[in-house]
């Protein structure tokens, strides 16, 4: 009883820090979300990532999205274009998961984003 | 920018998202600001629009038929998501194009590591704090 209150003020807390990572990076949120849960709450991985997907259902985004539209930082035409491929992409990517190792996929890809990342930092700062 | 590239850009972001369960928008930024060269604000703008549909539903209903949702924290977290949302999205708008560049250069960096931890074969986390929907 007690306790779940704590649970429940934890869980919100959590929503709070990757919305504020969602707002101010433009993505999803999940990548905090999905950590946050398993890794200082206690969920099970499969537990976190499902829980995860229920906070992504509603359009939580969206107050971030009128502050970016109305400073002009929104590209609709591009915006719109993307979403059947990724729609499309997602189901294709969800079928090649099943025959591909998909943890080694995974660091495979944590190591390009890792490198990545250094060029970001690099290219913002020499001008 | 071409129609057919942004159109390709999206199916690869998609194959990305499905193969690796990774969020959208890790992928997509990046891809609009080295492929596509939109500035970074816009980009982010951009992939915040771009995410506004459920696209997770078609994954959600796999998480809970298996039974692994708990849908009290999966509410009370889009609850703070959206207040959290305004707050990164009021920080962001302000600043200069080049400073959030490097910022999210950092994220990048952060999220690459969070997601090696993830890739370890057989997570054992324990279920102390986890409330049990029976």
């Amino acid at each position: 009883m007690n306790r779940q209150w704590l649970v429940d003020a934890g869980v919100l807390l959590a929503g709070v820090t990757s919305g504020i990572a969602s707002g101010m990076f433009g993505i999803g949120g999940g990548v905090i979300l999905v950590p946050i849960l398993g890794l200082l709450l206690g969920f099970t991985q499969h537990r976190a990532q499902g829980t995860s997907l229920v906070a992504l259902i509603p359009p939580t985004g969206l107050l971030a999205v009128i502050q970016y539209a109305k400073a002009d930082y929104v590209s609709w035409q591009t915006g719109l274009l993307l979403i059947p491929g990724l729609f499309l992409g997602g189901i294709a990517g969800g079928h090649l998961a099943r025959r591909i190792p998909a943890a080694r996929m995974r660091r495979i890809f944590a190591a390009l984003m890792f490198l990545l990342g250094i060029w970001q930092v690099f290219s913002a700062f020499r001008g | 920018m071409t129609i057919g590239l942004v159109l390709l850009l999206g199916l690869a972001a998609g194959i990305l998202v499905g193969l690796l369960g990774i969020g959208g928008g890790i992928v997509l930024v990046p891809a609009m600001v080295h492929i596509l060269h939109l500035d970074q604000h816009l980009a982010q703008g951009t992939s915040l629009l771009v995410l506004l549909p459920p696209i997770g539903l078609g994954a959600l209903r796999q998480y809970w038929k298996a039974g692994n949702v708990n849908l009290r924290a999966g509410i009370l977290c889009a609850v703070g998501m959206i207040l959290g949302a305004y707050i990164g999205g009021k920080t962001a708008v302000p600043m200069s194009s080049q400073l959030l560049k490097g910022l999210f250069g950092g994220f990048l960096m952060f999220s690459a590591v969070l997601l090696w931890i993830r890739a370890r074969p057989a997570a054992p986390a324990s279920a102390a704090l986890q409330e049990d929907g029976a």
